[in-house]
């Protein structure tokens, strides 16, 4: 479940790196390379898609895709309240968390 | 009306949402509170907190109801889980106060728990669909008009906020009007797919109340004939006169188990007990379903053989379960209803930022000057938005200080929180606003802060005794009313920092951001 969360909020946090103002306030400029802003796009995406079946393996078929939903809010929230204040922190807990909870999946699955 | 489609989106957006905004807000709360309704009430009850799940309850409840209520048309009993392990029973008693009667057992002996008089969190749960101390019908009637309002204010307010995608991210705190304007929009729509289904969902849980004609016409104006199709409320069959001892509820209870592919019983009805045409009826747990229309089979009483079984299978049944079920949210484990509590919060948040966003306007728009219309929306907003807390917290307070013994004891705690309520409501009128604001969030993060204390000093079930034990219903609760301090005391922290916004700088920079809103 905290895996699936993180996975949401990395997606997010990509997304929203993607956007010319936030991108801004990470990096300190506002110009994306197409490349880089293509890129994330894609991240991002593909790691909302994939909390949704994180989603599923935790909670099931029934109850997993209204918990997706609500999990997608609870992902976004903590992205936006921290990024006006701590940018950079806000970014960079964006590839940590995902590894993080995804190790300790593992180890409470072994 | 105005120009344009979106001008006239952001007037109906504005008013529909002000108008019933209040009513609103107190809905959110007390209905976000409710989402631990079985944890609140065990809370409130600390007599209760020796009991534990016994994994054959089944059988020593209907023992025990078999001696003291033998001979009554039927028992309903609700079996204990981890969220609440009480047991409860229920049967027809004409002797009896209210013509029933309404007992906690023991999983273990069957023994009647008496705990103080406390409606618990059904309080807040009546509270948020039918304003409590109403009569019930009126209040559900203003509450469904709410609703309506709600989804209305909604949906222009989609249609209002022309920059969803761009301003996703969007938060730029000490900013005055801005800051206010961007918390609400990123409240929105952060969490609109639960706003959209709460309202709507909301409004098919009371659509029998305001749309009864379809019902009305198929089964001629009998409400009865239309329950017992719909909800299986069925009268049970009459008695045979022969007496019959009941058969063993356990191997009852695993081929039900077994039919629901490993559903677990949640609730037992026995109609016609001790008779040869007893019946019994086992209904599966709520949690485990996102549908709440129920899923029950029924076997005879004396032999044990399966009768029937109902399953929610017509569409439109279906449909009404999983939007009933997903609005109580008694689906799926602990995490689950996290989600959901947090959501509801931001609900809660979102209608507080709307409120205090048209009273930030107003007086940027007007400076010092603020027009009665704006002083009574600021009155309000520190009424209820501050205000309403304290009246919780309250509520708490008197379930642990009030003497146990007090006659009407369930009743005073309802008039303590809305003493509470009437205080914070009239206290606004005397103060300046800013003050007004300062002092109530402070009292309100007191409150809260020593509801745990108090709670220790009153009882064992405190956080040093549930920590250790691993209760964390009962552990949770106090958490949670700690959490809710800390926020208040936040909040107030801000309002006592920030300059007041209206002086002429701030009052500029607010008008330059508004265009970005469709203004």
């Amino acid at each position: 479940m905290l895996f699936a969360l993180a996975l949401a909020y990395a997606g997010f946090a990509a997304l929203c790196l993607a956007m010319e103002r936030h991108h801004g306030e990470v990096f300190g400029s506002r110009r994306i390379p197409p490349k880089r802003r293509l890129a994330l796009r894609l991240i991002g995406w593909t790691l909302l898609a994939a909390s949704f079946p994180a989603c599923v393996a935790s909670w099931g078929w029934v109850i997993g895709p209204a918990a997706w939903c609500g999990l997608l809010t609870a992902a976004a929230l903590p992205l936006v309240l921290l990024l006006p204040y701590a940018p950079r922190i806000a970014a960079g807990f964006a590839p940590v968390a995902p590894i993080l909870t995804g190790l300790a999946a593992l180890a409470a699955r072994i | 009306m105005k120009h344009g489609f979106r001008q006239s989106m952001a007037w109906l957006h504005t008013w529909s949402g002000l108008l019933v905004g209040w009513v609103l807000f107190a809905v959110f709360l007390t209905g976000t509170v409710s989402y631990f309704r079985p944890e609140i009430s065990l809370w409130m009850r600390p007599e209760l907190h020796g009991a534990a799940p016994n994994p054959r309850a089944a059988e020593v409840i209907l023992a025990e109801l078999q001696r003291r209520a033998p001979d009554v048309p039927s028992w309903n009993i609700q079996l204990p889980t981890a969220h609440n392990p009480v047991a409860t029973a229920f049967w027809r008693d004409r002797t009896a106060e209210r013509g029933f009667r309404l007992i906690q057992m023991d999983p273990r002996t069957g023994g009647e728990l008496s705990a103080r008089g406390t409606a618990g969190g059904d309080f807040f749960y009546a509270f948020h669909f039918q304003l409590y101390s109403m009569p019930p019908l009126w209040g559900r009637w203003i509450i469904s008009f709410c609703a309506m309002f709600m989804l209305v204010a909604i949906v222009s307010g989609i249609v209002t906020h022309r920059r969803i995608f761009a301003d996703f991210f969007t938060f730029r705190p000490r900013k005055g009007q801005r800051s206010w304007l961007d918390g609400h929009a990123i409240l929105a729509v952060l969490a609109l797919p639960y706003h959209l289904m709460i309202t709507y969902t909301g409004l098919v849980t009371l659509m029998i109340l305001t749309m009864p004609w379809a019902i009305m016409t198929n089964f001629d104006g009998q409400r009865q004939a239309f329950n017992a199709a719909v909800f299986g409320i069925e009268q049970p069959g009459p008695r045979s006169g022969q007496a019959a001892p009941l058969t063993p509820i356990m191997p009852l209870l695993d081929e039900a188990s077994r039919r629901w592919q490993g559903g677990q019983v949640g609730r037992i009805t026995v109609s016609n007990p001790g008779d040869a045409n007893a019946t019994i009826l086992l209904a599966q747990r709520d949690s485990e379903r996102l549908s709440v229309s129920r899923r029950t089979v029924i076997f005879d009483g004396t032999t044990g053989a399966f009768q029937s079984a109902r399953e929610p299978d017509a569409p439109a049944d279906e449909t009404r379960g999983v939007m009933y079920g997903l609005h109580i949210g008694r689906f799926g484990d602990g995490a689950v209803r996290a989600l959901l509590f947090l959501c509801g919060l931001m609900g809660t948040a979102m209608v507080a930022t709307g409120t205090i966003l048209w009273a930030v306007k107003q007086r940027q728009k007007a400076g010092a000057l603020s027009r009665p219309g704006a002083r009574l929306v600021e009155i309000l907003n520190v009424g209820t938005i501050a205000g309403l807390p304290i009246a919780v917290a309250v509520f708490f307070l008197a379930n642990r200080l009030l003497p146990v013994d007090l006659p009407q004891r369930a009743e005073w705690e309802v008039r303590c929180f809305f003493i509470a309520w009437g205080i914070a409501a009239l206290h606004p009128l005397l103060r300046r606003h800013r003050r007004a604001w300062q002092e109530q969030l402070w009292t309100g993060a007191v409150l809260f802060l020593a509801v745990p204390l108090v709670n220790a000093a009153t009882t064992h079930s405190h956080l040093g005794a549930t920590l250790r034990a691993g209760n964390w219903v009962l552990a949770g609760v106090d958490l949670m009313l700690l959490v809710f301090g800390v926020l208040l005391g936040a909040t107030a922290r801000i309002v006592g920092r920030s300059r007041p916004a209206a002086t002429p700088n701030r009052a500029a920079e607010g008008r330059r951001a508004m265009p970005a809103l469709a203004e």
